[in-house]
């Protein structure tokens, strides 16, 4: 491969700098692939999650199933509120909740509930297997009302297009399988599959109880003659303004799916992360291929400075040939990158279940591009500078080199500054810049660190014993030596372990969490809408049948927050961790005493019979989140009406005990007479054997139909399985820095390969057999390779705990096994890349070689 | 101090130490040399392996520092320039050949010899390189790159390239040492003929005695120290 000539009237250092690339673009592959890889992890993270959001955003009214949406928990909306939604538009009222679907023979499956009005869909097109008409589909037959469901739903239990299933007290008729609906997105994770039925199906199960957990949403399609953005917004705050005290959750078009919109930027933002690291990897590769470049131009520089060269400008000509390095592989890197949102849209499109729009994003690409050339200036400037100071007099004999040093001030400034505004760019384009900014800081750190074990290495070796054996005092003497691979060899390998081992405890842990064993005292079930007036029944029934069982019950409402310290929902600036709290309506309980599985921080809990100004206790993290503190009031709209309460007191919450707990929980006398269904647990001792909750789930379900039963191993599948998918995603761009590693350590072993040839040539002929060269080659990778595996454990299980504890939140087990794996892994390749070389340098001749040395 | 020269010094040289290596290994290579060599003169720098001729000759080129003396070029004092004013300073004044030729592998003759010209700033360098590398007799080579041309074609366009910028002093060392001896011979007249059309001071390092011979000075080095200095 060579390179095309600037054109003329170009500086001289342009003109000298490509005249020497016309040699070609030897010892700048790894160069080039490093900012190729790096490069192109962010270019392509950046296009798909701007093609997704692009997705999102063009597909926002079939998402959102109107130009607007009105949600409101636990209740219809009042005559006032729909007189209001219907002069503006065509209105489309959908119900939303969880339910238990009941076959004939007894078979049970929790089901997310859809009951639709005629209008329903106002965008966007229902499909049907078979049929094609959803009204004559859901219309009623014969005295039984018809559904149509998810095809896992029919699969899971056994239903064929004329088969019945009870919901509540209702028999529906399942008339087809739903393979597409087109508003899925907006209701989020579901536990179950999809059973879409009509308004009048759900009236008739009676599970529309005063305090059932149901959402209702009336989508708004705006009249054709103004479908703007603004007549939207106009219209969202309008109702606001006129609607104060509905209490519900407004989305326009441009809105329609906020939490997703922010998961995916979150994930992108990791995943970007991820790609720096590559990034960063790989300029270790382009530290060492410009260093071995200029190793190799030595004698063309000391012929430049005789011919009348000043250092400056040897300096230029190589910075533009490592400039043109780093174009070449960002050009690569960015083509790759536009490119993927096209391939993934067209080999997994329909398996990813978010609307992708493939499209080039300049922005994205421009950002990756700068990424690119930042990186390979920090990594390129220290080994330029010294280019500087290569003297003429290497013309004349090699030993005028001065021992190895740093560059000049300017070039160690230059550094700093190119590493500055790298970090700088990490941080200041992140969603969490917290985030970046500990990833800022743990990079540096661990480059420190690895420089700091690669010096205490050659530090040891240097003052090892005196080995018996020859092969090992080889190996310990090339440790050590000048211009040995240790440093090298430690940085790129360690930095590979520790990613790898961070990637696999990660990996690890939160399958761990979500699929394999449930905390001890985790609960078999959850019970929703236990009818207030059926609790004490239900307790007894259920204690009945589980007499060992543990078994809690709360009553529960849904709330939003409306303000908080008098600041309005929407103008709260919350962390990023408190900020779910704000995005819908959550659960809600009043209590006598302190929740188990939670304990008080500060203040006081309210005395048993309070009956004084509502009082609310905050989950401490949480409320650090949204600024709160004791004291402040926070108004919270409960079934249409606000109701403000003052905090009384903090509590650290234990979420992962599974047990019944909530970010607020009320005075009783809050909520005196508002209507609410129970939430019960039901945790058998050591964790139910599938036959007992089997029972358990077709007991509750045959004596009370209205109650909802989620079985938790079931739940946690379905996150365990969307997590799975997320680690491949991680997976995939840790795959790429690997590769980076990977290549940074072949790059490094194959520039020490013309010392190997030499040193083996004149080894071989003072005596040493191949046998004994192999031994000493292999055991010198083994101990670098052991060593640095060692370092990369720990540092790769510490980085994992902080991620896991700090970020997650989530509670960290080390897994020994696949660390030790991976360690192992690694050490093998770096053995085996190693030898490869070693068995090149073992078959040269030696008399050839020394002719030419 | 030897002067040969009425003419006022091309090349002065007064009280040159110098060592090389450090610790045991430290050698003692150029010791004492006082000498002065006059403007447009052609001294032959003669001695066995290990005398410290080359050493010398990078000393009058400003490649190599000495410890002790002076060093002055063309009436400038090399050791008040620092190494970027000597690069620039050797590039318009100090024209270099060495044994091994080194051409750059990657650049055309012509690109090699206009090198020096363009660093220097010179109006029309590819005009000067190619009517240099007329002169050597390669005007057909000249889009060749060294890879393409014989041992003695490449030390005439290593020639050119030290004959281009038109330096005051031209160093040459071992000039024909890779050669056989025709095309050292080649070489060799053309060296002297650059020489005497452009009035350049010529010091040729060499172990050919009868290249010495066609010098009009010829300086003795053994064991670091000047030895003889005379007419050939």
């Amino acid at each position: 491969m060579s390179v095309a000539l600037p054109a003329r009237g170009s500086s001289i250092a342009m003109r000298f700098a490509f005249r020497e690339l016309r040699g070609g673009l030897r010892g700048f592959y790894v160069f080039i692939a490093c900012i190729a890889l790096g490069v192109m992890a962010i270019a392509g993270i950046g296009s798909v999650a701007g093609s997704l959001a692009e997705g999102l955003a063009r597909q926002g009214q079939v998402i959102l199933g109107g130009d607007l949406s009105f949600t409101l928990v636990q209740r219809e909306a009042t005559a006032q509120e729909m007189t209001f939604l219907k002069r503006r538009g065509e209105v489309s009222t959908a119900a939303t909740m969880r339910a238990m679907a009941r076959t004939a023979d007894g078979r049970t499956a929790l089901v997310e509930l859809k009951a639709v009005d005629s209008n329903y869909p106002l965008f966007g097109r229902i499909e049907l297997t078979p049929g094609d008409s959803l009204p004559d589909a859901l219309a009623m037959r014969d005295g039984v009302y018809g559904a149509v469901a998810d095809p896992t739903l029919m699969t899971r239990l056994d239903l064929k297009p004329g088969a019945r299933v009870t919901i509540g007290s209702a028999t529906l008729e399942i008339r087809a399988a739903l393979t597409n609906e087109p508003d899925k997105l907006a209701g989020g994770i579901g536990f179950g599959p999809r059973l879409l039925t009509s308004e009048a199906a759900l009236r008739a199960t009676g599970l529309l109880q005063p305090g059932s957990l149901v959402h209702w949403h009336y989508r708004l399609k705006l009249p054709a003659d103004d479908t703007t953005d603004n007549a939207a917004n106009t219209v969202a705050s309008a109702a606001r303004a006129q609607l104060p005290q509905a209490g519900w959750d407004i989305r326009t078009r441009r809105n329609a799916t906020p939490r997703l919109e922010r998961d995916v930027e979150r994930f992108t933002e990791f995943l970007t992360i991820v790609g720096l690291t590559a990034l960063l990897v790989g300029g270790v590769g382009v530290g060492n291929a410009v260093k071995g470049h200029l190793d190799r131009k030595r004698e063309t520089i000391a012929t430049f400075k005789a011919l009348g060269a000043d250092g400056a400008r040897v300096f230029s000509i190589y910075l533009v040939q490592i400039l043109a390095m780093a174009l070449i592989g960002s050009a690569i890197g960015i083509a790759i990158g536009a490119a993927l949102p096209y391939v993934i849209a067209a080999l997994f499109g329909a398996m990813i279940p978010l609307p992708i729009d493939p499209s080039f994003h300049p922005g994205e690409l421009a950002l990756a591009l700068l990424y690119g050339l930042l990186t390979a200036v920090a990594f390129a400037l220290w080994p330029l500078g010294r280019a500087q100071d290569i003297p003429a007099g290497a013309l004349f004999r090699d030993t005028v080199a001065p021992a190895p040093r740093g560059p000049r001030r300017i070039y160690m400034a230059g550094t700093m500054l190119a590493i500055a505004a790298l970090a700088a760019l990490a941080v200041a384009l992140a969603y969490d810049r917290r985030v970046a900014a500990i990833y800022v800081g743990v990079a540096v750190a661990v480059f420190v660190l690895l420089r700091l074990v690669a010096a205490a290495l050659m530090l040891i070796a240097r003052h090892a014993p005196r080995a018996r054996s020859t092969a090992l005092r080889m190996a310990v003497a090339n440790i050590h030596r000048p211009s040995a691979l240790t440093p090298t060899v430690v940085l790129s390998l360690g930095l590979g372990i520790a990613l790898l081992v961070t990637v696999i405890e990660i990996d690890g842990t939160l399958r761990k969490q979500f699929t394999a064993a449930l905390p001890e005292k985790a609960p078999s079930f959850y019970f929703l809408d236990i009818p207030s007036d059926q609790a004490a029944r239900f307790d007894t029934f259920v204690r009945q049948r589980a007499p060992d069982a543990i078994y809690e019950e709360v009553p529960m409402l849904r709330g939003r927050i409306v303000s908080a310290n008098g600041v309005a929902a929407e103008n709260i600036n919350p962390s990023a961790d408190a900020a779910w709290v704000l995005q819908s309506d959550r659960g809600i309980t009043y209590a006598n005493d302190v929740p188990r599985g939670s304990r008080l921080v500060e203040g006081q809990w309210w005395k048993p019979g309070y009956d004084g100004p509502p009082l609310v206790s905050f989950e401490k993290r949480i409320a650090d989140g949204l600024h709160l503190k004791l004291g402040d009031p926070i108004t919270v709209n409960v079934l249409g009406r606000n109701i403000t309460a003052r905090i009384a007191n903090l509590r650290l919450v234990d979420w992962q005990s599974l047990g019944i707990n909530f970010v607020m929980v009320f005075s009783p006398n809050s909520f005196r007479g508002a209507p609410h269904t129970h939430l019960a647990t039901l945790a058998y001792p050591g964790g139910g054997t599938p036959a007992q909750e089997g029972a358990m789930i077709k007991a509750v379900a045959g004596a009370f139909p209205m109650v909802t039963t989620v079985r938790v191993k079931e739940a946690l599948d379905a996150i365990g399985s969307l997590i799975s998918n997320l680690v491949l995603a991680i997976d995939g761009a840790s795959a790429i820095t690997l590769l980076a590693a990977a290549l940074v350590l072949g790059g490094a072993l194959a520039a020490g390969h013309q010392h190997r040839v030499y040193d083996a040539v004149i080894l071989k002929t003072l005596g040493a057999t191949r046998a004994m060269l192999l031994a000493a080659y292999g055991l010198e990778y083994l101990l670098l390779g052991v060593a640095t595996a060692f370092f990369g454990v720990v540092s790769g299980s510490l980085a994992a705990w902080l991620i896991v504890t700090d970020l997650m939140h989530l509670r960290f087990s080390w897994l020994p096994m696949p660390a030790l794996i991976a360690a192992g892994g690694a050490i093998i390749v770096t053995i085996g890349l190693g030898l490869i070389g070693t068995f090149a340098a073992l078959g040269r001749k030696p008399a050839a070689v020394l002719r030419n040395l | 101090m030897n002067d040969f020269s009425q003419t006022k010094p091309a090349i002065a040289l007064a009280g040159i130490n110098l060592t090389l290596g450090q610790g045991a290994n430290r050698v003692h290579i150029l010791k004492d040399i006082d000498l002065n060599i006059g403007t447009g003169g052609t001294v032959g720098l003669v001695g066995p392996s290990g005398s410290g001729k080359s050493t010398l000759l990078m000393v009058m080129a400003g490649l190599e520092r000495p410890d002790t003396g002076s060093v002055a070029v063309a009436g400038h004092e090399l050791q008040k320039l620092d190494e970027d004013a000597l690069a620039r300073f050797r590039g318009r004044n100090i024209g270099i050949v060495f044994q091994s030729f080194h051409l750059i592998p990657t650049m055309t003759a012509l690109e090699n010899v206009a090198v020096p010209l363009e660093l220097a700033g010179a109006a029309a360098p590819e005009k000067t390189a190619r009517d240099e590398l007329a002169a050597v007799g390669l005007a057909d080579r000249v889009n060749h790159y060294p890879a393409e041309l014989s041992g003695g074609e490449q030390q005439r366009v290593a020639l050119a390239r030290a004959l281009a910028p038109n330096p005051a002093v031209l160093l040459a060392d071992e000039p024909t040492g890779n050669l056989d001896e025709e095309t050292g011979k080649q070489i060799v007249d053309l060296l002297f003929a650059g020489h005497a059309r452009r009035g350049t001071t010529l010091i040729l390092v060499t172990h050919d005695q009868a290249l010495a011979a066609r010098c009009g000075r010829i300086v003795h080095l053994r064991s670091g120290r000047i030895d003889g200095d005379g007419t050939a």
